[in-house]
């Protein structure tokens, strides 16, 4: 925060003041009600802010010739907020884990039951380490491929710091019984309003960079976090429209009723999957992988198409959540058909990453963060297409309900999501902090299997018991009577409940291992000079070639 | 933002955003509209009631517990749903639900048609130690709730809060809303009769935590538990046969 | 006007199809437009420029 100017340092102040008011009211009107509980948290959390900021408002001036310079404060935050999240949200996912093999690892306590700690785990490892790293990310490619500086220094602090309060008054919530149940939207009505206030200013903040870029063209993983932005604002209000009970009240009643709630929430949750967990981390592949591998992207229109593909598509596909319920026949199959749709594009995508990366295979078997990104891709392709056949109407009739669906997720978000996020972190972390290279490679080469091992050990498992409980549900005797009684189908789930927990405590090994070697790797000397060759401001001395750029 | 309006190179980034928005908003439009004209083509139902304050005080405790995270109330046009859980779940039995709880898991059994198929006093066991009544179970324990007593006095804000997002609640059941939450859980007080009054002769007034003495929030879960699937009856009055899965045993 | 369901329902189907096809032809006819090769080239390089500072 050194970088902030008296007059931004003043008005972070007010805004942090006005804060800690919303948060005295809310604990004032809500003290019969967990509502009060919150406010405190909001006052707690705004005093902090502002002590940090006024410990430093004596501080030196900033430098002037800061502007010439990208602005990566609020990018290192963001980094050890992601790591922070994704320690957090896999920790309480590998409980979960273990809570369904061994139920009395609750404790009987209210706030660690299951289905509390649930949406902990959703929430903590969507919004707290994908939102974290998603917002990380998108303000260093926005810099980079605008040639451009973020147009101010408060507004990124103010979406981070916004964005993580959200992400804590979701979260404890859950444990203190405030949900909306409305699945990956659980949080209730105040937090979602602040969400919308914190969306508006990112998606400014966005569009004022993009305006200030010196290149011409749009770079396309700048598309895919357009599309992530705007996307996600206008999913999270429609689907949050909520009355709630009074202003004292966490507790409010969603507008949306049965079969028409039915949809507009899946509508949301297939499309917080598309814009949330797809588009945004599409736009790191597009952005890191060329980087790392030191490739330009295999066909840049190919990226275009499956853009506008995935655009497209994806919003007509939410009705699959609901094969054979109470929903109108003829929009299920319109999900259906607009999903088998949807593998084009999705495979367009992973094609050009992996295209983009023939003839490079030495560097793939070298190097670990590549190697991260490949198989990022690799499982992008698998659950896209696991997916749309997941997708079709009598595969869904086995499928829905059972661990196969659990396995697809993880396949999406453990081998997309998280294996996309570390490649571009181990990318990204050597270049913000100006360090040659991560603290240990032979470390990253550790959380690759790691994280490669649990996520197969996971997904497996899952696999096995989806389809074993999907089969045991539907088998009939010679007789025509139903087989088996549901406490036999749970009964053999329990050997793979307790294989996915072992391979999520791998993966949860990954992350803490990540987490030591970007510590060390932060703490370590700056390459010589201090500065990167590439990072010196226009004035200094120039490595050959660099000068000749930015003429154009 | 002046600096935005102002330069031609802004103008791709608006157009830009445009194109997001027209190419993203349609397909949810053309799913999500019709289906608000759907009360002309969704079932009949005459019967239908309201769910009783103390049912939905419990229906709140499911949704705070997230009993929704392990159990679906959907049970689905397939010939092992309906076999296994009853007939097929229709439109309009979750038409006042805000929200729905139809569920995308089962880890435990659907409940959409759980209610009179056990008595209170297996809940009440089960819900203190799903292991004592069925040992392989892994639900967890909810041993608070039956020491935990229930909130009466927002009651009538809550009914209030759920008509104006339409349902149908009246005055008058908004003004005993409280009163009727008591009675419901103490079948011999004074108040129990006003709830079959408002809410249909069919309306359960039981104790049923077995405890009279006070209204619990067991009372509550378990007073929703024994309504589920049946609000009404229109689920049994449809004829229309079950899909049969592609089944690898035929 | 009235709005029933079979009407919405119909125009639904029509019309989404009809936008499904201007709107792939619409993208088909940018991404292959010639004049914009050049630009999609120098964007699909420029970014591995190891130069890291904002252009003035
Ligand atoms: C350490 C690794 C992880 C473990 C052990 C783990 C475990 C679990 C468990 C036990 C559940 C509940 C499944 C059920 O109800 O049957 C779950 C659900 C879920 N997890 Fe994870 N998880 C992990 C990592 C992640 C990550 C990294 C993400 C996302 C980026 C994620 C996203 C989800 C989602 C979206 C669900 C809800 C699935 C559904 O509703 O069908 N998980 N996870
Ligand atoms: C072409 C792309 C995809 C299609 C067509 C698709 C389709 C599906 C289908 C049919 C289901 C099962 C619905 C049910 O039976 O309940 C599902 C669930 C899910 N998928 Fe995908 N999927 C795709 C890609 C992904 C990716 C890349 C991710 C993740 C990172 C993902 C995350 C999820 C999640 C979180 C759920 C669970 C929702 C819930 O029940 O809570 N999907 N998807």
């Amino acid at each position: 925060m050194g970088q902030l100017t008296t007059r931004e340092r003043e008005l972070a102040a007010a805004i942090l003041v006005a804060l800690a008011v919303v948060g005295i009211a809310m604990a004032a009107a809500g003290r019969a009600d967990p509502l009060g509980v919150h406010g405190a948290i909001v006052l707690l959390y705004s005093m902090v802010l502002l002590f940090l900021i006024m410990s430093t408002s004596f501080g030196p001036a900033p430098d002037p010739s800061r502007v010439s310079r990208y602005y990566d404060d609020p990018i290192k935050v963001g980094v050890a907020f992601t790591l922070f999240w994704a320690i957090f949200g896999m920790f309480f996912g590998v409980w979960a884990a273990a809570q369904l093999a061994w139920p009395s690892l609750n404790f009987d306590t209210a706030w660690a039951s299951f289905g509390r700690i649930r949406p902990a785990h959703t929430t903590g490892v969507i919004f707290g380490f994908g939102g974290n790293a998603l917002i990380s990310t998108s303000f260093h490619v926005v810099q980079r491929t605008s040639r451009a500086r973020l147009p101010d220094q408060l507004s990124p602090w103010f979406v981070l710091f916004g964005y993580n309060l959200f992400c804590i008054l979701a979260v404890t919530g859950y444990f203190i019984g405030v949900t909306q149940s409305k699945e990956y939207a659980e949080a209730e009505w105040y937090a979602d309003l602040w969400l919308v206030i914190v969306w508006v200013t990112y998606f400014v903040l966005y569009i004022r960079t993009l305006a200030r870029r010196r290149e011409p063209h749009i770079y396309v993983a700048n598309w895919y976090y357009m599309a992530f932005i705007l996307v996600v604002a206008i999913l999270h209000i429609i689907n949050n429209l909520t009355i709630p009970v009074s202003l004292g009240h966490a507790k409010s009643y969603t507008i949306w009723a049965g079969v028409q709630d039915s949809m507009v929430q899946w509508w949301y949750g297939h499309n917080a999957v598309a814009f949330f967990l797809t588009a945004g981390f599409l736009a790191m592949l597009y952005y890191y992988l060329p980087k790392r591998a030191e490739r330009p992207i295999f066909s840049y229109r190919l990226s275009i198409l499956s853009f506008w593909g995935i655009t497209f598509f994806y919003m007509w596909a939410g009705s699959h959540h609901l094969h054979y319920t109470a929903l109108p026949h003829w929009v299920q199959n319109l999900g259906m058909t607009f999903s088998v749709m949807l593998l084009v594009p999705s495979w367009a995508s992973a094609g050009n990453a992996l295209l983009t990366l023939n003839g490079a295979w030495h560097k793939v078997r070298d190097d670990a963060t590549l190697r991260f990104i490949m198989m990022a891709a690799f499982f992008y392709g698998l659950s896209t297409f696991e997916g749309s056949f997941l997708a079709v109407r009598p595969v869904n009739s086995l499928s829905h309900y059972t661990d196969w669906t659990v396995g697809h997720v993880h396949a999406g978000a453990l081998g997309w999501v998280a294996l996309i996020t570390y490649g571009s972190l181990y990318t990204l972390v050597p270049a913000i902090w100006k360090r040659e290279r991560m603290y240990s490679a032979a470390l990253v080469e550790v959380h690759f299997w790691l994280a490669f091992a649990g996520t197969v050990i996971y997904v497996f498992a899952m696999w096995n018991s989806g389809i074993i409980q999907g089969l045991m549900w539907r088998t009939y005797t010679e007789e025509g009577t139903l087989s088996y009684s549901f406490v036999d189908s749970l009964l053999a789930m329990y050997p793979y409940y307790i294989a996915r927990a072992f391979g999520g405590l791998l993966f949860l090994i990954g992350a803490v291992v990540a987490t030591y070697n970007i510590w060390m790797t932060v703490r370590g000397v700056p390459v010589a000079g201090g500065e990167r060759h590439d990072d010196i401001p226009l004035a200094g001395p120039l490595p050959e070639g660099a000068a000749t750029r930015p003429a154009e | 933002m002046p600096e935005l309006l102002h330069r031609k190179l802004e103008r791709t980034a608006i157009g830009f955003v445009l194109a997001i928005i027209v190419a993203a908003s349609v397909g949810g439009i053309v799913e999500i509209a019709p289906l608000f004209t759907i009360d002309e083509t969704v079932e009949n139902a005459d019967d239908m009631r309201l769910y009783t304050p103390l049912e939905l005080a419990g229906r709140n405790i499911y949704i705070r517990e997230g009993c929704y995270a392990c159990h679906s109330q959907m049970i689905r046009t397939l010939r092992d749903d309906v076999e296994r859980y009853g007939p097929f779940s229709l439109a309009v039995e979750s038409r006042y639900d805000h929200p729905m709880l139809w569920g995308s898991k089962r880890t435990g059994p659907d409940l959409a048609r759980v209610g009179g198929k056990y008595s209170d006093f297996w809940h009440v066991a089960h819900l203190t130690n799903p292991r004592d009544v069925v040992p392989e179970s892994n639900m967890p324990a909810y041993p608070w709730l039956a020491r935990t007593p229930l909130r009466l006095d927002d009651l009538g804000s809550h009914l209030r809060t759920q008509r104006s997002v339409g349902v149908p609640y009246t005055d008058e059941m908004i003004d005993n809303a409280a009163r009727d939450a008591f009675g419901q859980a103490v079948p011999d007080s004074q108040q129990a009769s006003g709830v079959t009054e408002r809410y249909g002769e069919e309306t359960q007034v039981s104790a049923f935590d077995g405890v009279t003495t006070r209204v619990t929030e067991m009372d509550a879960l378990v007073a929703y538990l024994q309504v589920l699937g049946r609000l009404t009856k229109a689920a049994y009055r449809n004829t229309a046969a079950p899909e049969q899965p592609p089944n690898p045993n035929d | 006007m009235d709005l029933t369901h079979e009407t919405l329902v119909e125009a639904a189907k029509t019309w989404g199809l009809f936008y499904l096809i201007g709107f792939s032809l619409c993208v088909l006819v940018y991404t292959f437009w010639p004049a914009n090769r050049e630009r999609f080239d120098r964007a699909k390089r420029n970014i591995l420029d190891e130069d890291d500072q904002p252009w003035t």
